[in-house]
């Protein structure tokens, strides 16, 4: 099943150096892990567990030393725009247009000016972000903001999409309608995506495969599989659906363990 | 969400209200001082030599009009002014970037740039005329020398304080290393070069004052120290106000603009 994986991960653990103790933070233990094509696989876990370290890696903003990490057959050396990243802080630039930061990954390319205004707007579209397609990020709300980082990152046309908790921020109201649109823009464009969240209803929401991280140093303690098609995934009927609940509540139960682990230990 | 809703006309004429409101504001305080001077000038002893009146100060204005002199003094300082701190500036933020970048680089430079730094402009005024003689060189390697190290210094610290995920970002979407100068090191250090700007600026008018007169050039400096030679105090408050007056023009048509379309516009700093 190698064929089609885009992101294939072996044996992969991270020690984060301590320049002033000499002591070594252990922040990932042997992860293995396969993603395919079209793929939406969330990661949940306790925070400080690892899961930002895991997706820097991925991102290439992290080098790793132990184990191996490759997109599409090609081992990971760096960042790249086969890797488009939708960081929790919101990392729009502050000096560009709500436009400008859409298509920066295409400006960076040096995609001629026609070609890049028209897949642009595409995106600005999408997102529902019309009418602001001239506004700068400040004039924005966190949610809009949210919604030029994705459509930044989907009109980079990245080979797999990484995001780290990127609704975390926004308020529970905003976050909800971001997840319906998230998965809306999923159906329309067809990505891979890997996911991370601490939210186990937005792991179990969005994920096909929902992949739960033991506390600090980051394993995989299991994975389950969502089987519920994406246009079913709306809050509305979702909060009904037992597949969804059943999978929310073993991945809720699963979590609860590793933090109380962590308060006894 | 309210913020977006604002269309860019009403935001334009809003702005517009602001500054005529400022306007009025800056006329009323400028009367209020002419008119406090004014009264000074008339309840004190001998107004000629300590505080000459408003209207005396104009009157000697158009005395060295007539002479021909005060636009010439008048443009040799601005001359200078902009000439030496247009070098400082276009010489400082290309240095600053280049330790801003690179630590080895800034490791390096950093204590010698603190002792320049700190050894002013006309602590080296002495040896420069050793070298330059009292010439217009002099004055304007001292304006160059006082303009280029507060730009270097907020650049430097305005590029290293870029936030990192500005960075990553720009990186994961496939930017080069200069690209990332461009794109993201450049404008996030907007805020600094306006402050250093700024800065650099206003030392450089001090220098060119303090340099015209220790070096004996012609120019507005001169024109103040020559006119407590003469007894002419009239003329020292002339050049006084054509100082002040100058740099709030700058301020306000040049450097003020500059902010609002950048870093104000990209809410990187409060209007
Ligand atoms: N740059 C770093 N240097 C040292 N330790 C780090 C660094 N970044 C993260 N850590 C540590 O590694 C662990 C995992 O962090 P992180 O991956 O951010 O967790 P998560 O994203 O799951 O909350 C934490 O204990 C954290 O303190
Ligand atoms: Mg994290």
């Amino acid at each position: 099943m190698t064929g089609d994986a885009k992101l294939i991960v072996q044996g992969l653990s991270h020690h984060y150096p301590d320049e002033y103790t000499g002591e070594s933070v252990h922040a990932l233990q042997d992860i293995n892990l396969q993603i395919h094509d079209n793929e939406f696989v969330t990661i949940v876990g306790p925070s400080g567990c690892g899961k930002t370290t895991f997706l820097n890696i991925i991102a290439g903003l992290l080098p790793y030393r132990e184990g191996r990490a490759m997109v599409d057959g090609v081992e990971i050396k760096g960042p790249g725009p086969d890797r488009g990243v939708v960081f929790q802080e919101h990392a729009i630039l502050p000096w560009r247009t709500v436009n400008r930061n859409i298509g920066h990954g295409l400006e960076l390319r040096k995609v001629p000016k026609a070609e890049r205004e028209k897949r642009v707007q595409e995106y600005i579209d999408l997102v529902g972000l019309s009418g602001f397609e001239e506004r700068y990020p400040h004039e924005l709300s966190g949610g809009m903001k949210q919604r030029v980082a994705v459509a930044r990152t989907l009109c980079a046309d990245p080979v797999i999409m990484l995001m780290d908790e990127p609704f975390a921020a926004v308020d529970a109201q905003t976050r909800i309608t971001l997840q319906d649109e998230l998965n809306r823009v999923v159906m329309a464009t067809r990505r891979t995506i890997l996911f991370i969240t601490h939210s186990v209803e937005e792991a179990a929401f969005l994920g096909d495969r929902c992949i739960v991280f033991s506390r600090r140093p980051g394993q995989i303690k299991t994975e389950i599989k969502i089987d519920i098609p994406r246009e079913e995934r709306l809050w509305k009927d979702m909060v009904n659906n037992p597949k969804f609940t059943d999978a929310r509540d073993e991945i809720l139960s699963l979590v609860r363990s590793e933090v109380t682990n962590d308060d006894n230990s | 969400m309210t913020t977006v809703d604002v269309a860019p006309h009403r935001r334009k004429s809003l702005r517009k209200t602001i500054t005529d409101s400022r306007a009025i504001q800056l006329v009323i305080l400028l009367i209020g001082v002419l008119v406090l001077w004014a009264i000074i000038s008339a309840t004190i002893d001998r107004p000629d030599r300590y505080l000459p009146s408003p209207l005396t100060t104009l009157f000697s204005s158009v005395d060295l009009l007539e002479k021909g002199v005060l636009i010439s003094f008048y443009t040799d300082t601005l001359t200078r002014l902009v000439i030496g701190s247009a070098v400082g500036i276009a010489l400082g933020i290309p240095f600053g970037l280049l330790l801003g970048l690179n630590r080895n680089i800034a490791d390096m430079f950093y204590p010698l740039m603190n002792f320049f730094q700190s050894v002013s402009g006309i602590a080296i005024f002495p040896v420069i005329v050793i070298w330059f003689g009292n010439s217009n060189t002099t004055v304007m390697i001292v304006i160059l020398y006082t303009s280029f190290f507060p730009i270097a210094f907020n650049v430097l610290s305005g590029v290293r304080s870029v936030p990192m995920r500005y960075i990553s970002a720009a990186r994961t979407l496939g930017a080069s290393r200069f690209q990332i100068i461009k794109d993201v090191l450049l404008p996030g250090a907007m805020p600094s070069v306006a402050i250093g700007s700024r800065l650099s600026i206003g030392f450089a008018w001090r220098a060119v004052i303090a340099g015209e007169m220790l070096a004996g050039q012609a120019g507005l400096g001169n024109m103040i120290f020559a006119g407590q030679e003469l007894d002419n105090t009239a003329q020292i408050l002339l050049g006084m106000m054509l100082i002040g007056l100058t740099w709030i023009m700058l301020d306000h048509y040049l450097l003020r603009p500059l902010e609002s379309d950048t870093i104000e516009r990209w809410g990187l700093v409060q209007k």
